[in-house]
């Protein structure tokens, strides 16, 4: 992709989840939570992942981190392959690439302290010795890192307020030197004002150590903000795939147009005057996923070969990728004005 | 317009063992008829508190309303909520006052279908007959948006899905022509796609009924498309109140400059840094003598430390409670 090389490539990734019922537990269907996702994310790039919610935004971080095991595809760290290696070598490469979650309260051991919580990867990880010295210097400088007074290190997370435990669950992430973490709705538990500070925090981390971050979350604009790619997924597929200000000024894929104009922007005139359209009912099932284009039940521009045809995910200008059948064709994929107007839903 | 709801000098605690909560510490504001008020609020600025404190939703104890009174006109009678008995203020409730809340899988009755949720409000409040509260709540479904109202009467909430869910909710609170909708972050829970669509609906029962509605939210990006007015709270107190344009474009108060700089553009090209405000909102346990942002706030000045203060009339409907003149660039001659 680029000189740089790739930290992350994911090709075709899928995670079935087999549904059983009945008295002898008989598979009656698959949920395909992920299916057949690929992108590539460079050594200090962001990339956002954003979709509503069960579209396997989350579920895709987890099979990308090897913490559920994927159905099938590939996933490279840099030249290794994740998929391909055994539970041991997994867990060599785990120092490499962490996880941030969503939810500070319980994501946190509430009976380990702050010390102990930031300096577990170190000690599993045999990259230092529990009591030594060296782990209680390299903690307090990682609590220092994140904005965190290290006289903290004896406290409990109870103590600590949501964007506190936020940045402890940062430096536990941060304490094996990892090249790449997935960031999964880092801070949608989070109060506005205390939103802006994580953030900031992780762009000022991504600057100072190159981070490579996966960004999975489900508001539009903070994903713009901190990330330079982004892919929107629906249904456990990617629908389109490219730079922030691309997705927002010239977006391909009709799911892609709707989301952005659902997005609420805090400016009172533009909203007034935004020009909307917004979509009927609401994301299907992924255990009963609608036939051909995933998105066909709810686009206002769906035809014949949408409701038969799976669209090809592919690249339509360089580094723009969108899996709509209408994407290159002569009448195009754009919704056009006044198509599902505000107000004349359902 | 004439005046609907007149709050002055809310103020609840909460008595619990840890000490008392000082949740709203003497609330403001008032709502014209067919206005549509945002109040905007981090959690624990007391936006919530407020509103259960009118409907008389309170738990007491621990809860206790100390002060203040909440006038409700209605067909040219006024009442103070805070003073009624709780059977009249039963009838006011769902009646006069329709409420809408975050997370509609758990005000609904996961036992009774929507249709008998929607007729029980009706028979309840405007004596129909079971025939006649029927025919109104079919017609009421379908005025939410609900496609099939005759066959969707007989579901019960499971099988709906949330923004469905959302709007039975909806279609509860205006059953009985309200005054007023009292909204109560009722997108959060939501997809974003299905948050414009409730967000319209509820832009929809603006125009067509006329309905006061108070929109109660941590966001200001969902506010900004829908209120006439917007106040902000925090630490329990009205921080500011304006006209919405008045409030975006030319806030008033640190903390309002504060979170409007920390919500990310989506129309800027470039990635500029979001203005964070450091720091956290206060501990209610702590009774204040001070503005409850000084800790927070760049501009604080020793008289910030020294008294709190009170709303102050700063242009046309616009009043905000900090005692720094910002275009000016210092204390305020007040």
């Amino acid at each position: 992709m680029s000189e740089n090389g790739a930290m992350l490539q994911v090709v075709n990734l899928k995670k079935h989840f087999p549904i059983s019922s009945g008295f002898l537990g008989r598979q009656v269907k698959l949920v395909k939570a992920v299916d057949g996702v690929s992108f590539t994310i460079d050594k200090g790039e962001t990339l956002g992942l954003v979709g509503e919610s069960g579209c396997g935004k989350s579920t895709a971080g987890r099979a990308i981190l090897q913490l559920q095991e994927p159905t099938s595809g590939q996933v490279y760290l840099m030249d290794k392959e994740l998929t391909q290696a055994s539970p041991d070598e997994v867990r060599e490469l785990r120092p490499r690439m962490q996880m941030i979650f969503q939810d500070p309260y319980s994501s946190l051991n509430p009976r380990h302290s702050v010390g102990k919580i930031v300096g577990e990867p170190l000690v599993i990880n045999g990259i230092m010795d529990r009591g030594s010295k060296e782990l209680a210097s390299r903690v307090a400088e990682l609590l220092e890192l994140v904005g965190l007074d290290p006289v903290y290190v004896r406290r409990y997370p109870h103590e600590f307020s949501g964007g506190q435990r936020q940045r402890i669950g940062i430096a536990r992430a941060l304490s094996v030197n990892p090249d790449f973490i997935v960031c999964d709705e880092p801070i949608s538990a989070l109060d506005v004002s205390i939103q802006a500070q994580v953030v900031n925090l992780m762009q000022d981390l991504q600057e100072q150590l190159g981070l490579t971050y996966l960004f999975i979350a489900h508001d539009l604009s903070m994903v713009k903000h901190i990330s330079h790619r982004i892919a929107v997924m629906y249904l456990g597929k990617i629908m389109e795939l490219t730079d922030r200000n691309t997705l927002f000024e010239a977006p391909l894929h009709p799911y892609t147009q709707s989301l952005n104009s659902a997005v609420p922007v805090p400016n009172p005139k533009l909203e007034r005057r935004r020009r909307r359209f917004i979509l009927k009912g609401e994301p299907p099932s992924p255990a009963n996923p609608p036939s051909g284009c995933v998105f066909h039940p709810r686009c206002p521009l769906a035809e014949e070969q949408c409701i038969k045809e799976v669209p090809s995910f592919r690249e339509i200008h360089p580094g723009h990728f969108v899996a709509c059948h209408l994407a290159d064709t002569e009448g195009g994929s754009q919704i056009p004005a006044g198509t599902v107007l505000a107000s004349e839903v359902d | 317009m004439s005046t609907v709801l007149e709050v002055n000098d809310l103020l609840t605690r909460f008595h619990t063992l840890d000490g008392v909560v000082h949740a709203v510490n003497g609330v403001s504001f008032d709502l014209k008829q067919g206005e549509t008020l945002g109040i905007v609020g981090e959690s624990g600025s007391g936006k919530s508190v407020t509103m259960m404190s009118l409907l008389g939703l309170i738990p007491m104890p621990p809860g206790r309303i100390e002060g203040g009174e909440a006038l409700f006109t209605t067909d040219d009678e006024t009442h103070d909520l805070l003073q009624m008995s709780p059977a009249d203020l039963r009838d006011v409730r769902g009646g006069k006052i329709g409420f809408v809340f975050q997370d509609p899988i758990s005000t609904l009755n996961p036992i009774l279908t929507v249709g008998e949720q929607i007729a029980e409000v009706l028979t309840r409040h405007l004596d129909l007959s079971k025939q006649e509260a029927q025919a109104r709540a079919i017609k009421l479904l379908a005025s939410v948006g609900i496609p099939d109202p005759e066959l969707r009467y007989d579901a019960y909430p499971f099988q709906f899905s949330g923004g469905m869910r959302q709007r039975v909710v909806i279609a509860i609170a205006i059953a009985c022509t309200p005054d007023i909708v009292i909204a109560d972050e009722p997108t959060t829970a939501l997809d974003v796609t299905v948050q414009a669509q409730i967000a319209d609906l509820f832009r929809q029962l603006r125009r067509e009924l006329g309905v006061a509605i108070i929109w109660i939210t941590h966001d200001l990006g969902v506010v900004a498309g829908l209120a006439d007015r917007v106040l902000v709270m925090y630490g329990g107190r009205v921080a500011e109140i304006a006209m919405v344009d008045d409030l975006y474009e030319n806030p008033q108060h640190p903390y309002t400059i504060g979170l409007l700089g920390a919500l990310p553009s989506l129309e800027s090209r470039e990635s500029k840094r979001l203005i964070s405000i450091r720091g956290a909102p206060p501990d209610l346990l702590i009774p204040l003598e001070h503005c409850p942002f000084a800790w927070r706030c760049d501009y604080a000045f020793d008289r910030c430390w020294e008294e709190i203060p009170h709303l102050l009339s700063v242009g046309k409907r616009h009043r905000t409670a900090c005692f720094y003149d910002l275009e000016k660039g210092g204390p305020r001659d007040v």
